[in-house]
């Protein structure tokens, strides 16, 4: 069946060097798969993370971003920050369970045609071996990764990598990228599991354990959380079934 | 040689207070209301310690916050405190009297001037860590605030979480983060110091986890608990275990956690509070349970010892249920999905495995690394169990002259103790210092007033927007032209923040400008800045009880972020009540009264004496009554402290150095006869025989001590081998040739206390018994001693003595309640019989000595009790005004209490008592006179129909029937005594008492402008 299964791909790609390289292989004849559904933005930088999962949820079986080869960005260095985010975007379909697979990001210049040819060809060929994305089981981790990339704290943390890491913070020292990198990977991964529980909260009141169930969160891993997100005012205990007290989610 | 440097130094009159827990907070409060001026450093950025951190306290149950958080707010306002937090002692140069200490504060990165405590930084911080407070239950961000309540009231920022992102800067509309903040050092110099710095909680990570608190999140210690129940805590208050967040159907306790034990940990002694609050967790923790709850508390032996503690035990066994296991817990394993099986051994050695939701540990105290290094810094020795240092007859007094001790740091001990230990440090303090009174600290000048009376009301309002905390839910604007329309409003303004300096400022300006006499501010609560608000008044030169605010932000903008236009509305409803209370506002006095600067302490035993010398020391005339013929009480009959120093000598020394102290006068065979008066001014007769002298005096203490309960049962009086305690200290001081030729001697514990007529534990019988034994045994090292015991209460570092009697041979034997010891004696030979629990058998033994350790009983109270209106409980012990905050107070003014009249205590615990009295009392005799609130009560006598209704209801004793002239039998309010709550006036059944401030009037006005 995955022999024979073609998927339907996103791609998005930047007006300068990719787009282009897009139309030189065009231009060259350089023949790929059908399987890539063209988005242009102006930069790779364009591509807000959020989008990966909008494709996705909307029938994509993988979702890839080409941008020009670091360096050679039109808008001075927008690709280290798709970098940068491309990467998280990754970390958080792998830990969601989606597979890191679903998404890729390639460098293709202008005057790499083949390369774009060769690229989507092989890109292609692997998702076709993930086959189609199960939307029964994506759901819930493709709605809760789509909201962890929707949290201000990692948007803002993405945001001020590079500021941090490269320039200085506000104390004129400068934060390791490894140490960034690690501190970026964990608060992906508590606002993932923040946002499973409030996705999952959306049926009804629930207890940890079945948010856990539910969300394939450990027990703990959901009490420890749940506790920040009563703290920020999304979640409240609702009622008590005997001994189990069921939490309701407050969020809009 | 120029004889001016000669002469000593004066001394300085300020005082370095280090640690503002609890104990720190009130010695800091005691001096600083009392003349001295007060530094009061703390390493942490908010004070409260570890007492605001407590759900409950014990054996009241009330909740911690509550009563601390007053506490909290008088010390951060005290004109004579100020507050050093994120700092640390350095060095400590020169000597008692004049020292100087280099400070290192760490930076804030906040500035506190500003702060709002809005809270809009850390909502938006990125950067999280485990929160201290509640225990890594939950986290925090790296722009915190310690705690809601916490003083200083403002954000700080951990630079050790926080990553630089500069967020919180751009968020704060009160522009207050300062990144550039440094480390400073600072010198002060003061005359004294107090160490209240307090102890760490055991931390049963370093355990070889045989309780499974690593392995497993259900496993919690008793601080994590704490928080666990409390409503602000990381579950607002439901029963979870931390794994699920199920509710428990069955919890344990595990006691002794880190204390009473060398093989896990170097922690010999009992921390002394694990068995009580363990007992109040578990009765709290069922009254949280929604269905059934199981609690099981494993021990050793309970040690309830303090005033009310043994009932409340008897209580939570046999009216709420707890099971107390007496064991040794072997381990504790996690089992099927976030539950724990305890295997242990019970006292007959049989082992038994059980099943439980969620353990507690009950970890005790344990001074911390970093106090250990303070100590070396400052040169403060500490004990072999790293407590400071400190003596028998000296409890507050380290090993460094000026630098005294006080809580935790002294010895384990709970709130109470705690407390009284500050006040005593801070007498200890004044003492040394009382040259110096008044030299650096500031008195409250009294503002020149505006009179508005007359003038017909022109009210000025001020809304607060709070940054965005009401703005952002509430429309301020629409509010503020709401608010024009309204009577008697004669200007409105909207501030981002209305407590700001600008605005406060401005506020001034505006007054006087616009000729406002009454104002009120819509904004967040009167409980944290109505004191703001009416200092702003006086400046203005307005009477600070002009003054109203509408709660717009707590009580609205807060709880109604979901529907702006309601709570709109609300805030509309709250700023039109409050105008017209404010239009019906009236200038209130604050009534001033002079104090006769004098004491009569009552009761010559080793508290009074202690008493009479701390504040005579002080400067101020004591008049000393004792009724029996020589001064020393109970003590002339004891023999050593717990520590092994001679009373007697101790007595001898302290009855001449008071006999000689020309600032006291002793009168001895004589008794109180009557008193009149109140706080400030009382008038006593002093009775002695056909004579009688009339004294004045500002203050009372009331030592009258306790003795020692003659039993009628084990032979006593009937065999001369049977003595009590007092009787075998007797032989010890005498050093009686019979004490040689014992071979085997028996001690029996509990003899009338812990039984129905006297249901409470005299607390000091179990070591005086362990004393006593190590005594005999000294003497002669081959007799057999036995002591008889239900529970060994040997608290605290009194642990050690146990430990070495254990060493030493002594065999201790625990009956129970139903199974008592039976002495006989059979022909001519004194026979004991007692059921061992441990060999689950008989055992007869045959001494040459029996010692009883029997009850301590108080001594008379009634009349005490009528003269100075103070109550006595069942057991006629005295009552305190509040047996967490206030131990040595009573709650009428200017009446203290100390010693064995209190709860029976130990020699050390009385002096410590003893000075803590002397301080509450110099806190009214440093002042010609003392100021109250204008909040009180009043009666027209019109309208009194003499009922006497109020008289009785007052707590305070504050109504009383007038006796001569033309209002002769109708009631007045004492204005000095009147706390203003109000009671009568809601209970005067003619309309005739108004409490001002909160007049009928001024109320109904509010409920009618709904």
């Amino acid at each position: 069946m995955s022999k024979t299964f073609e998927p339907k791909i996103l791609a998005f790609l930047c007006n300068w060097c990719s787009y282009a390289g897009a139309d030189l292989a065009g231009v060259s004849r350089f023949q790929y798969p059908p399987t890539i559904r063209v988005m242009r933005t102006m930069c790779s930088g364009r591509v807000d993370p959020t989008y990966i999962f909008e494709g996705l949820e909307n029938g994509f079986d993988s979702v890839f971003v080409f941008g020009c080869h670091i360096g050679d960005c039109h808008y001075i260095d927008g690709n280290v920050h798709t970098a940068k985010r491309m990467n998280l975007v990754k970390e958080v379909l792998g830990l969601a369970g989606i597979g890191k697979d679903r998404m890729h990001l390639r460098w293709v210049s202008a005057a790499e045609g083949q390369l774009f040819a060769d690229s989507v060809k092989e890109l292609s060929e692997v998702t076709a071996e993930l086959g189609p994305l199960d939307m029964e089981a994506a759901q819930l981790p493709l709605a809760a990764a789509r909201r962890t990339f929707e949290s201000p704290r990692l948007r803002w943390l993405l945001g001020m990598d590079r500021e941090l890491t490269e320039r200085e913070n506000v104390y004129h020292e400068k934060i390791d990228p490894a140490a960034y990198d690690q501190l970026l990977k964990e608060a992906a991964k508590e606002e993932l599991e923040k946002a499973l529980i409030l996705e999952t909260l959306k049926e009804g009141s629930l207890s940890v354990r079945s948010i856990a169930s539910k969300s394939g969160l450990p027990v703990y891993t959901v009490s420890q959380r749940l506790g920040d997100i009563e703290r920020a005012g999304q979640v409240d205990l609702d009622r008590y079934e005997g001994t189990t007290p069921l939490f309701v989610s407050l969020a809009v | 040689m120029n004889t001016l440097e000669m002469a000593p130094k004066k001394k300085v009159g300020a005082i370095m207070v280090v640690g503002a827990g609890v104990a720190g907070m009130q010695a800091s409060l005691d001096l600083a209301s009392s003349g001295y001026y007060v530094y009061l450093v703390d390493r942490s950025p908010a004070i409260g310690g570890i007492m605001a951190q407590l759900d409950k306290t014990f054996p009241t149950n009330d909740c911690a916050m509550c009563i601390i958080s007053p506490k909290l707010v008088e010390v951060g306002r005290h004109i004579n405190i100020e507050l050093l937090p994120n700092t640390e002692v350095e060095s400590l140069q020169g000597q008692a009297g004049d020292f100087t200490a280099t400070l290192k504060s760490q930076p804030r990165y906040i500035d506190l001037t500003s702060c709002t405590a809005c809270g809009q930084c850390s909502q938006v911080c990125p950067a999280l860590t485990v929160n201290e407070f509640n225990q890594g239950v939950d986290r925090r961000e790296a722009t915190f605030m310690k705690y809601p309540q916490a003083i200083p009231r403002g954000y700080s920022i951990d630079r050790d979480v926080c990553i630089g992102c500069g967020l919180c800067e751009k968020i704060c509309l009160a522009e207050s983060i300062r990144y550039d903040d440094r480390p400073r050092l600072t010198d002060v110099k003061v005359g004294a110091v107090i160490l209240a710095v307090g102890n760490d909680v055991f931390d049963p990570a370093v355990l070889d986890d045989s309780t499974g608190y690593l392995r497993h999140p259900n496993v919690v210690t008793s601080l994590e608990f704490e928080r666990i129940l409390s409503a602000s805590g990381p579950y607002r208050g439901h029963l979870m275990r931390p794994y699920d967040r199920e509710e428990p159907r069955k919890i344990a306790w595990l006691q002794c956690v880190g204390s009473r034990d060398v093989n896990h940990c170097n922690n010999p002694y009992c921390s002394g509070v694990c068995c009580m609050y363990a007992i109040k967790e578990a009765v709290i923790a069922m009254e949280h349970a929604h269905s059934g709850l199981d609690t099981a508390i494993f021990f050793m032996d309970m040690r309830t010892y303090g005033k009310d503690f043994e009932q409340f035990y008897n209580r939570a066994r046999e009216e709420h249920g707890v099971r107390f296991l007496r064991s040794r817990v072997h381990s504790v394993t996690p089992v099927g999905d976030g539950d724990l099986e305890i295997a242990y051994m019970n006292e007959s050695g049989e082992v038994f495995t059980e099943v439980f939701n969620m353990v507690v540990l009950s970890v005790g105290f344990e001074v911390g690394r970093e106090t250990q290094e303070l100590a070396k810094r400052l040169g403060v020795e500490l004990n072999e169990n790293r407590f400071a240092r400190t003596g028998s007859f000296t409890p507050v007094a380290t090993s460094r002259e000026g630098v005294f001790v006080c809580g935790t740091l002294q010895s384990p001990k709970d709130i109470p103790q705690s407390v009284l230990e500050a006040s005593a440090a801070a007498a200890a303090s004044s003492i040394l210092l009382s040259d110096s009174r008044w030299d650096e600290a500031k008195t409250e000048s009294k503002p020149f007033e505006v009179d508005v009376k007359g003038e017909p009301p022109r009210i000025g309002l001020f809304v607060c927007q709070c940054g965005i905390n009401i703005g952002g839910v509430v429309d301020v604007p629409a509010v503020r032209e709401y608010a024009r329309s309204l009577p008697h409003v004669a200007y409105v303004e909207d501030n981002l923040y209305t407590c700001s300096q600008d605005t406060q400022d401005k506020m001034i300006e505006v007054i006087k400008e616009k000729n406002l006499n009454r104002v009120i501010v819509a904004a967040c609560t009167p409980s944290t800045h109505e004191p703001l608000f009416r200092e702003t008044l006086e400046s203005a030169g307005l009477n600070k009880y002009l003054f109203e605010m509408a709660n717009i932000r707590n009580h609205d903008s807060w709880v109604h972020q979901g529907d702006p236009a309601k709570a709109t509305d609300k805030a509309k409803d709250l700023v039109r009540m409050a105008v017209a209370k404010a239009a019906l506002l009236e200038p209130l006095k604050e009534p001033a009264l002079s104090v006769t600067a004098g004491a009569l302490v009552i009761g010559g035993g080793v508290a009074g004496m202690v008493a009479a010398k701390s504040i005579a020391d002080q400067g101020y005339p004591v008049h000393l009554v004792e009724q029996a013929s020589q001064l020393g009480g109970q003590a002339l009959k004891l023999h050593k402290t717990w520590r092994g120093d001679s009373i007697p000598e101790y007595v001898e020394m302290l009855i001449s150095e008071v006999n000689a102290h020309g600032g006291i006068t002793v009168h001895l065979s004589t008794t109180v006869g009557d008193v009149q008066g109140f706080v400030g001014n009382f008038s006593s007769t002093l009775r002695n025989g056909d004579q009688s002298l009339q004294v004045e005096h500002g203050v009372a203490v009331i030592a009258t001590g306790a003795h020692e309960y003659k039993p009628e049962e084990y032979l006593y009086r009937k065999s001369s081998q049977v003595l009590t305690h007092q009787e075998l200290d007797a032989r010890f001081n005498e050093n009686d040739p019979r004490l040689h030729d014992i071979q085997s001697a028996v001690f029996i514990q509990c003899v009338g206390s812990r039984e129905p007529e006297r249901p409470y534990c005299s607390r000091v019988c179990c070591t005086h018994s362990v004393e006593s034994a190590l005594e005999l045994k000294r003497r002669n090292p081959s007799a057999d001693v036995y002591v008889l015991y239900r529970d060994m209460r040997t608290y605290g570092e009194r642990e050690l003595l146990y430990q070495e009697a254990r060493k030493s041979g002594i065999l201790f034997v625990r009956y129970s309640l139903d199974r008592k010891p039976v002495v006989r004696e059979v022909e001519g030979i004194l026979q004991v019989t007692v059921w061992d629990a441990i060999l689950d058998g008989e055992v007869v033994l045959s001494p040459d000595l029996i010692t009883l350790a029997t009850a301590v009983v108080p001594n008379e109270t009634k009349l005490l009790s009528r003269y100075f209106k103070i109550p006595v409980n069942a057991q006629n012990f005295f009552v305190e005004a509040h047996a967490k905050l206030r131990p040595v107070d009573f709650a009428t003014d200017g009446v203290f209490l100390c010693g064995l009249a209190h709860y029976p205590k130990s020699v050390d615990e009385s002096i410590a008592q003893a000075q803590a009295a002397a301080s509450r009392a110099a806190l009214l005799l440093s002042r010609d006179s003392v100021y109250f609130s204008g909040t009180i009560a009043q009666v027209d006598p019109a309208w009194c129909s003499s009922c006497g209704v109020c008289v009785s209801i007052c707590p305070y004793s504050a109504p009383r029937f007038v006796e001569s002239g033309r209002f002769e039998g109708k009631a007045e309010v004492n204005e000095a005594l009147c706390k203003g709550c109000g009671l009568c006036t809601a209970s005067c059944r003619s309309g005739a008492i108004r409490l001002q401030g909160f007049s009928d009037d001024q109320i109904l006005a509010m409920i009618d402008a709904f």
